[in-house]
């Protein structure tokens, strides 16, 4: 029987290598591309047929779209209109890289900790950016709480740093071990039937709970990934 | 406005900023209840505040670590910066229990209204 992490690992499809750099396309590739995809068709066919009374699958389509921007104008205000297709896109992308994952025999490409930190780096990037360009020099203020005696910033400023330099490394964790850990899990659960035999029904009915709380899981990471974009967005544009 | 003052005995205006302050206080309190509701599923908050902590102090090892090994200055930034790495996983763990609004970031104001 296969190892409970075998799902985890990374197949080249097509290897490639431009200047030395491996540049394969991968499994993982693969189903980035199928998310990708699958948004794509979701929401342009979805809302194909620009009906008043939206059908089923328009009303999908149109729930996603203000779903994100509702939780853009409660988190981070008028001021965070002009980043919702990012938001939105980066929502999109993890909701779906999740659910795909959980069909059998696929691969889940946010169970790898270097997506999740890519997104996450540039999250954190893109926010600070955002940050300087908007307030300048005032923005290094964010490192200081208001209030606090001024004697007390050796000690408080480089708390305050190491706190903002964590946010990257605890969004891309948060999102990855969630992930990883659920589909370990299932296998670890899955590996349980085959072995007891008959007896199997009793993990199975597990398994069964297990994927319901995995899907739910899959959908509530993909939220707090956003939120937490949009928190930050907030203490960019806003500072405290 | 529905609250219109019944009669001329009344200063319809003198209380208004209080009404105001009033109303907005209970509609922040919903929403906070609201957001805390949603966001305390028992083991994702535990999950939540582990990965802070440790991964704060994760970030606080390596960057001390970085430094000793750039400046060789023996163990003592690793030290420092464990102790500081352990105060800010601390304080991002306080931070996001205080308002479980998910904030890492400083007081979030639950002002639906945009100030700028």
């Amino acid at each position: 029987m296969a190892s409970p992490l075998a799902q985890f690992e990374i197949k080249n499809i097509a290897e490639a290598s431009v200047g030395g750099v491996n540049v394969s396309f991968t499994n993982s590739a693969l189903f980035m591309v199928i998310a990708i995809t699958a948004i794509t068709l979701f929401l342009v066919l979805g809302v194909r047929k620009r009906a008043t009374v939206p059908g089923r699958w328009q009303s999908m389509a149109e729930l996603s779209y203000e779903f994100i921007a509702g939780l853009v104008r409660d988190n981070v205000g008028q001021a965070g209109r002009p980043y919702f297709p990012f938001i939105f896109t980066l929502f999109m992308f993890i909701l779906f890289c999740n659910t795909i994952g959980l069909i059998p025999f696929s691969f889940t490409p946010t169970s790898h900790i270097i997506v999740t930190f890519a997104m996450a780096f540039a999250v954190f990037i893109g926010v600070t950016i955002v940050g300087i360009v908007k307030h300048g020099t005032k923005w290094f203020s964010y490192f200081f709480p208001p209030g606090a005696p001024i004697y007390m910033a050796p000690l408080l400023v480089p708390i305050e740093i190491l706190s903002y330099l964590a946010r990257p490394v605890t969004l891309s964790l948060r999102l990855f071990a969630n992930m990883m850990a659920g589909h370990t899990m299932l296998k670890v659960f899955a590996g349980f039937v085959v072995a007891l035999g008959l007896l199997g029904a009793a993990p199975l009915a597990i398994l069964v709970g297990l994927f319901i709380l995995e899907l739910i899981v899959a959908v509530l990471q993909a939220f707090v990934f956003t939120i937490l974009t949009c928190l930050y967005l907030h203490d960019a544009l806003h500072l405290h | 406005m529905t609250e219109r003052d019944p009669g001329p005995s009344g200063p319809p205006l003198k209380d208004l900023k209080a009404r105001i302050a009033r109303v907005r206080e209970r509609e922040d309190a919903a929403e906070a209840k609201r957001q805390g509701r949603a966001n305390l599923s028992g083991s994702g908050v535990v999950l939540r505040v582990g990965i802070e902590l440790a991964g704060t102090l994760a970030v606080g090892v390596a960057i001390g670590w970085g430094l000793d090994r750039w400046l060789g200055t023996g163990p003592w930034l690793l030290v420092v910066f464990f102790f500081l790495g352990a105060a800010a996983g601390v304080l991002n763990v306080y931070r996001a229990v205080k308002n479980l609004g998910l904030a890492a970031g400083y007081r979030r104001d639950l002002d639906p209204g945009d100030k700028d």
